[in-house]
């Protein structure tokens, strides 16, 4: 009988669990680990954050479809790794947090055979002064920060209709974020829904961001093939932003927000201000801050995590320079290179440098878009890890099964207005991820593969993600033929 | 405005092409043509991950 004990109930969490009850037979046992007892399908927070849709219809309780499919459950967060065991016990565990209603919280153990780590990232606010809800701007990463910010949004959609002028700064709120593509989304639906509301005229909208360029979104921008042209994804960006009169600001760093005002400084090392009556500012992402140590008790956190608590995998993290940037330097398996019986997936991993090119101003603060792990790619590597580790379960004398970002393509629908009839949506697919210079010499990327338009069509194709995906979630009947 | 870039040389959709955005009859082979080449590259990942 083998575990395999999965911390985190994410995209990546969730479907490397799912995969993995469905592979195994009832005598291994999966367990899943994870502070929220929901499932929260992230890309419809967009809809949440601006009221249109409710939490009910993003979020599903995780216990029943865990029972339903012999998971075991266990709502906690994971502190501690100890992948040799302990001076008593060789068997490696994982230290838990458990915290019952009315309870002290108490710290137990749960041995595995095999580690997946796809705990996805701890919301760092505390990374920017007066960041987050709770102090003086908003967020749609969780369902509770979303549905703040709708409520913050329709306050003003009445002040607004009563004759208020209102300024909305929409984007991200370090000169380190990732995520680009969410707020990009949430700030073109903000504006449609504006002008569904009659209001569009009394509001001013800037969308604020640390990309270099419009349209960068983490992935060092993109070519795509457009109506007879090669078109940057900068270009495609600026006409969507300009068309609905959103302004915006580039290479900017928030340094701290206070109450209805965004102190930043950007590229060239200049320091401005912002004032706002709404600011959505994402923020920027780091390790949820496992620890790990040896049999002996010693700490073993820096030779399993890099500095910003993500996980090392089979990625070359040699320091270089941008122009001597791989594709082969990301990982394809998500194997620790320390402990072959653990795996990272999805954000939990570490990637060995960014996507974009890097920025600093001369006052040395770095600025510019860091890697994204959107859903599609991080519900891969969780197939793929889980994949891995049911063969080793089952004795298959089989290589680990790949799925590197510089060898995977994606395919992102990011709401512009949400109607069945008036609304649209930027589909887009870019092959692969990670720009590969050697093989596509030119553009890095498969223009075959490599596409984006606005359309209605995108609309409904995001309308039935979203349901497809929930439903895909809730483990109902033929969820395996609905792929990742 | 100083920092806050109005991007007012953008390119600009033409009128057509904002009709074309949410024409039924378009829109919906547009429906079926994303849903294929999103199909293609999904494909594309399972052979090269199989």
């Amino acid at each position: 009988m083998s575990r395999v004990v999965v911390l985190g109930a994410g995209i990546a969490g969730h479907t490397a669990a799912s995969y993995l009850s469905s592979w195994l037979s009832r005598s291994h046992e999966v367990v899943v680990v994870s502070p929220q007892s929901t499932y929260n399908w992230v890309p419809s927070n967009i809809w949440l954050g601006l009221g249109l849709m409710s939490e009910q219809q993003v979020t599903f309780p995780l216990a029943p479809v865990y029972g339903k499919a012999g998971i075991r459950f266990e709502q906690a967060r994971a502190v501690a790794i100890h992948p040799e065991g302990s001076a008593a016990n060789a068997r490696p565990y994982v230290m838990v947090e458990k915290s019952l209603a009315g309870q002290p919280a108490e710290t137990v153990p749960i041995e595995y055979d095999y580690l997946i780590n796809a705990t996805g990232p701890r919301l760092n606010f505390a990374a920017t002064e007066g960041l987050g809800p709770g102090k003086h701007s908003l967020s749609v990463c969780t369902p509770s920060h979303a549905i703040e910010a709708a409520g913050h949004f329709l306050t003003l959609i009445e002040r607004m209709k009563k004759g208020d002028h209102c300024r909305f700064v929409i984007g991200t709120g370090h000169g380190m974020c990732t995520c680009q593509g969410a707020a990009f989304e949430y700030v073109v639906n903000l504006e449609f829904e504006l002008r569904h509301h009659g209001v569009r005229d009394k509001a001013e909208v800037i969308f604020f961001t640390n990309e270099y360029e419009l349209g960068d979104f983490g992935m060092d921008g993109a070519f795509i093939r457009r109506n007879g042209y090669i078109t940057p994804t900068n270009i495609f960006t600026e006409s969507v932003l300009a068309e609905r009169e959103i302004w915006s600001v580039t290479r900017a760093h928030a340094r701290k927000i206070e109450s209805g005002r965004i102190f930043y400084e950007n590229l060239a090392g200049e320091e401005h201000d912002l004032a706002f009556d709404m600011a959505m500012l994402l923020p920027p992402f780091a390790g949820v801050g496992l620890q790990a140590f040896d049999r002996a008790g010693e700490d073993i956190t820096s030779k399993m995590f890099a500095p910003n608590g993500f996980m090392k995998v089979d990625a070359d993290y040699t320091q270089k320079p941008y122009e001597q940037w791989k594709a082969a330097d990301w990982p394809r398996t998500y194997q620790s290179p320390a402990y072959s019986n653990i795996f990272a997936a999805g954000i939990a991993f570490a990637p060995p440098h960014p996507i974009s090119r890097p920025h600093t101003n001369p006052k040395g603060t770095p600025i510019f878009a860091t890697a994204p792990r959107t859903g599609m790619p991080s519900a891969t590597m969780g197939r793929v890890v889980a994949r891995s580790i049911a063969d080793r379960i089952e004795g298959k004398d089989a290589p680990l099964h790949a799925a590197s970002m510089a060898e995977l393509g994606a395919a992102c629908v990011a709401s512009s207005g949400s109607s069945l009839l008036k609304g649209t949506a930027a589909s887009m697919t870019v092959f692969p991820i990670v720009p590969d210079y050697d093989r596509y010499p030119k553009y890095g990327r498969d223009l075959k593969y490599t596409s984006g338009e606005i359309g209605l069509a995108g609309h409904w194709i995001k309308l039935i993600l979203h349901y497809m995906f929930l439903y895909k979630a809730r483990l109902r009947p033929g969820w395996r033929l609905i792929p990742e | 405005m100083g920092e806050i870039n109005t991007n007012i040389y953008a390119t600009q959709p033409t009128a057509f092409t904002l009709f074309l955005r949410t024409f039924l009859p378009w829109q919906l082979w547009r429906f079926f043509s994303i849903n294929l080449r999103m199909m293609l590259l999904i494909g594309r990942e399972k052979h090269l991950h199989k």
